[in-house]
């Protein structure tokens, strides 16, 4: 049965469930009208200015410049839509990404940096090989920043209580004069507990970055191929009591999609390992933990993949847990390249290991999909 | 164009295999019928891989060739024709959780009043094996 039509969800994604050709031809049709909107606009603005000029009109706070600019933007807008839409159709989505491909491969850019040739859609690796280890060959960066993480809390919270400082102000100086904004009173007190919120999880971050001490991982060798084995260093600073902490190999999945004006992204853990755990032990600040842990990644694993929208990314991932402080958990990303065991097919197996199970098989002699 | 018939489009892969180790050098063979050759504008082979599942669509060319009527000898792009081109190392075919990818040469035919017809033949790319990886054991 179809599924009922929801009026109110967001349109997902860039699909079309129609016709291509009346979607190309609508919207070819809206970026026309709208380009027709603001040409014939500003030249009815402009005509009326050369043939009855009048200066006060473009005085500022009359509004006549706004409508200028709301105007040319329309035309430009439409303009460069309609040229795209009709670029666009009677091309293939095939013919766009060949020409793309060509275009990359021309790119200085690329270069510049050294990519895997004959390996596409893995990630490259450069960033994971540039800094040397201390006991084996390189050391990992973390996957994210503990720095922009501080940075981008530090800002949120300065802003939000900035604004929160003027509302206040407002809001008391409404009740000294006799005249108390009750509605503005109310709304406060959400807008505060965010506030005080935002600088509990500032502090837990300063706290977290500052005093917990550097974990450092460094590994034998880059890129990782399935079914080998490496060394893996795992360093933990600070002066601190640990409870506990494990060393993980992960794979995840990431799927990035609209939803109408929002994008989302999804992850999806689709493999864990765990390699070490250690427990119950202390850190001086003269004498860090190190352990030196062997990382097999498994034969059958799928590679790192990275596309605009979608990617699969392996990681390790440290987890500990320090007595006084909040649980914490840095990842450090590699990159696994396709190993032996996936890259050959057993020539006298008919059907793949995963058939194809959404699409129907199409065999020869049939006719085409009409789009 | 034969008026009320489908064109028909033909697509097959040599020794009719479903699945391919990289770097193994796929041949295919296309062939156009039930249209007249004047009513064809352009026809597109390509082999192609996609991503399904819960994101946008990503999508890779690894081949493609155009080719319009004045590419053939006669004019007639009907005729059958022969791809042949070595498969890269990635993206293997994949079938994840929330990701999948998959592999399939596309027959594209442009025909008058901009009107398109496609026929995909899937296949696979390597052997990654669908649903869990089982951890390794270590010692």
């Amino acid at each position: 049965m179809a599924r009922l039509f929801r009026l109110l969800e967001k349109k997902r994604g860039l699909r079309r469930t129609g016709s291509n050709l009346m979607g190309g031809v609508g919207e070819a049709l809206f970026c026309g009208a709208m380009f027709l909107l603001g040409v014939l606009s500003l030249t009815a603005l402009i005509g009326v200015q050369v043939v009855d000029p009048d200066p006060a009109s473009y005085a500022i706070g009359v509004g006549r410049w706004l409508l200028i600019l709301v105007m040319a933007s329309f035309a430009v807008i439409g303009g460069g839509g309609l040229i795209w839409t009709v670029l666009r159709m009677g091309t293939s989505a095939e013919r766009r990404g060949a020409m793309a491909r060509q275009a990359s491969e021309l790119d200085l850019l690329r270069e510049a940096i050294p990519r895997p040739r004959h390996y596409p859609a893995v990630p490259t690796y450069e960033g994971l090989t540039n800094s040397p280890g201390i006991e084996l060959a390189y050391r990992l960066p973390p996957s994210q920043s503990p720095g922009w993480r501080l940075l981008a809390t530090t800002i949120f919270a300065a802003a939000w209580n900035g604004v929160s400082c003027v509302l206040v102000v407002w809001a008391v100086g409404s009740h000294l004069a006799g005249r108390p904004e009750w509605f503005l009173t109310c709304f406060l007190a959400p807008f505060l507990a965010v506030g005080a919120w935002a600088i509990r999880y500032w502090l837990r971050q300063i706290w977290l970055d500052t005093g917990m001490g550097l974990t450092t991982v460094e590994i034998s060798d880059h890129p990782l191929y399935p079914g080998r084995e490496y060394q893996v260093v795992l360093a933990q600073h600070g002066h601190i009591r640990v409870k506990s902490l494990q060393l993980w190999l992960v794979c995840e999945e990431e799927a990035t999609y609209r939803q109408g004006t929002d994008i989302r992204t999804e992850l999806r853990r689709v493999f864990e390992q765990r390699l070490s755990h250690h427990t119950d032990f202390r850190i001086e600040p003269v004498e860090p933990f190190q352990a030196s842990i062997l990382l097999p990644i498994p034969a059958p694993a799928m590679h790192s993949f990275h596309a605009p929208h979608n990617s699969v990314q392996w990681k390790l991932l440290v987890r500990g847990e320090v007595e006084h402080w909040p649980p914490f958990e840095r990842g450090f990303p590699i990159v696994v390249y396709p190993g032996e065991a996936t890259l050959r097919v057993e020539r006298s197996a008919k059907v793949g290991r995963h058939a194809l199970r959404s699409h129907e098989p199409v065999v020869a002699g049939s006719a085409g999909a009409k789009v | 164009m034969t008026e009320g018939i489908e064109p028909l489009l033909s697509l097959c892969l040599a020794d009719s295999r479903q699945s391919y180790s990289a770097g193994d050098e796929l041949i295919c063979e296309y062939q156009i019928d039930a249209v007249d050759p004047a009513d064809i504008q352009a026809v597109e082979a390509s082999v192609v891989w996609y991503t399904e599942g819960k994101g946008e669509e990503d999508m890779g060319v690894h081949y493609f060739e155009r080719r319009l009527p004045g590419d053939a000898d006669d004019g007639d792009l009907r005729p059958m024709r022969r791809l042949r081109t070595r498969l890269p190392h990635s993206p293997l075919s994949y079938l994840g959780a929330i990701l999948s990818i998959r592999w399939c040469v596309r027959l594209r035919l442009f025909v008058r009043r901009g009107r398109e017809y496609v026929l995909e033949h899937p296949f696979t790319l390597g052997a990654v094996p669908a649903g869990v990886i089982q951890p390794v054991i270590v010692g």
